[in-house]
């Protein structure tokens, strides 16, 4: 009976949205008094501001409350209540999860999180989990590295909580790893786009195994955009005879959205759970209609130990006003997380999007999974050489793929390329998130 | 959509859990197995709040 259920929440996802907006602003109030009341950084921002929690009566109100950036983060942390600063709004004692982000960008942000919290963090991945199937009948393998860094700790805690059986994957090698999910027979799993990928390689090309013949039916991607760009996701499910879902979530956010089985081309951000804005880059203005791209300010609005009050997430999306046919009233935003505001980069005065390219490549039969984008400076002038790898059986095809390629990247980003085809294998290997994307003008200059 | 489920009916007996669950955590301050115990089925309690007594008025 309950693995017929199609909702995790069945009243919840399926609320009128004039119900949720009604909810929402309900709960934003209910978080922005206690953090007023409980954080000295929240507190002190806001005062500054002149907004008192009784000034919060519309989402135009919201509208004018100071965005946090992860940067504000990094300058009030190390410091008492240490590590987390004057953010934590519970005492000490009550944290009973540290994690943090990864650093890429500078020091890592700390993310505390009390045991109420951490029940949040699976209760939002159980939304995600059984959109896409997951089912108390299921044995999920989860091969990745349980460390700090948030990742798929609370799809952990998720998968125990609708019931499935967890198989933990942690300190196993790749090869390892492959056998264990033949061993087990594991039905499921979750990895980066990237990892998912370099899994099947090394299955294929190290142990002479399919994947399209291991017992796994569908897959849960997350830290890449890859499993909304179509052409991995194909070569993903090809690869593996799986359905691949998308989902995305931060250490400071939470698991805020998610594809369901239709896999319409959109995800469903969980509107009870979080309030979703979306400005332009530029302008800041608020951007209501679908189909224009901007980043994502959001709050999360159950998380109380260390809030997320408008978040400024860098992340771009863009909303859908296509329905999705699951019969979820949450709203969709078109593709999944686009890219990052910050990875943005203008090549010859064109903005470039990292995953246009990787949608190029991976649409191109005949190239392997692996490839790097390198942008610098000749003479001046902004070049862009594409390294790619032509797998063996292609070798002869290298003239017409250059083409193919050069065509297909000219017509995606207005933008032309050196292509370098190197030997199969060469190019660096990822185990878990990719940096295939290196602009060394920054550091020509 | 119209939903088939007493939401009214299970807020309130969410309430009497969680009251009766504060009334066991409050006797627990030196009995640390009955105290982290009860603190952990309050988070669980929580869930059940944000699942249905927070959406009960708006279904």
């Amino acid at each position: 009976m309950i693995e017929e259920q199609k909702y995790w929440n069945p009243v919840l996802e399926t609320l009128p949205q004039e119900e949720i907006k009604k909810l929402q602003l309900k709960k934003f109030r209910r978080i922005f008094e206690w953090t007023y009341q409980k954080s000295n950084f929240h507190h002190s921002l806001y005062r500054k501001a002149g907004i008192k929690p009784d000034d919060i009566r519309s989402f135009d109100d919201i509208r004018h409350i100071p965005t946090v950036e992860k940067s504000m983060m990094r300058d009030i942390q190390r410091k008492d209540p240490f590590p987390y600063g004057d953010t934590l709004c519970v005492p000490l004692d009550e944290v009973s999860e540290y994690h943090q982000t990864s650093g890429t960008t500078g020091q890592p942000v700390y993310q505390a999180d009390s045991w109420q919290d951490w029940e949040w963090w699976s209760e939002c991945w159980s939304y995600i989990l059984w959109a896409q199937g997951y089912r108390p009948s299921d044995r999920i393998f989860f091969p990745f590295g349980y460390n700090v860094f948030v990742a798929f700790w609370a799809a952990h805690y998720a998968a125990e909580k609708i019931g499935a059986e967890v198989v933990p994957g942690g300190v196993l090698d790749t090869q390892a790893r492959i056998l264990k999910i033949q061993e087990v027979q594991a039905t499921a799993m979750m990895a980066t786009p990237t990892y998912v990928l370099g899994m099947a390689e090394t299955a294929r090309s190290k142990m002479g195994i399919d994947p399209a013949s291991l017992t796994i039916n569908k897959i849960t991607c997350a830290g890449e955009p890859g499993a909304s760009i179509p052409t991995t996701k194909n070569r993903m499910e090809n690869a593996w005879g799986a359905k691949v879902y998308d989902h995305a979530g931060a250490t400071e956010i939470g698991a805020w959205c998610y594809e369901c089985e239709e896999q319409s081309g959109g995800l469903h951000i969980n509107d009870g759970f979080f309030l979703v804005e979306i400005q332009d880059i530029e302008t800041g203005e608020t951007i209501e209609e679908a189909g224009r791209m901007g980043k994502m300010i959001i709050t999360a609005l159950d998380r109380y130990a260390q809030p997320c009050i408008r978040f400024d997430s860098k992340d771009l999306i863009m909303w859908s006003s296509d329905p999705c046919p699951c019969g979820r009233s949450f709203q969709t935003i078109k593709g999944g997380v686009i890219g990052r505001a910050d990875d943005i980069a203008k090549v010859k005065g064109v903005l470039l999007a990292p995953s246009a390219i990787e949608e190029v490549v991976r649409g191109i039969h005949g190239l392997s999974d692996e490839f790097e984008v390198i942008v610098d400076k000749k003479a001046d002038i902004d070049q862009i050489t594409l390294r790619a790898e032509l797998i063996p059986d292609a070798r002869d095809k290298e003239d017409s793929i250059k083409i193919q390629l050069k065509d297909q990247l000219r017509l995606k980003t207005n933008l032309g390329y050196i292509i370098e085809f190197h030997d199969y294998g060469t190019l660096p290997r990822h185990e878990v998130k990719a940096k295939r994307f290196k602009d060394l003008r920054k550091t020509m200059s | 959509m119209e939903n088939e489920f007493d939401l009214k009916g299970i807020h309130e007996k969410i309430q009497l859990l969680k009251k009766v669950s504060e009334d066991i955590l409050e006797e627990a301050d030196d009995f640390p197995s009955l105290s982290r115990n009860c603190s952990r089925i309050l988070a669980s309690i929580k869930m059940m709040e944000l699942n249905v007594s927070d959406i009960h008025g708006h279904s």
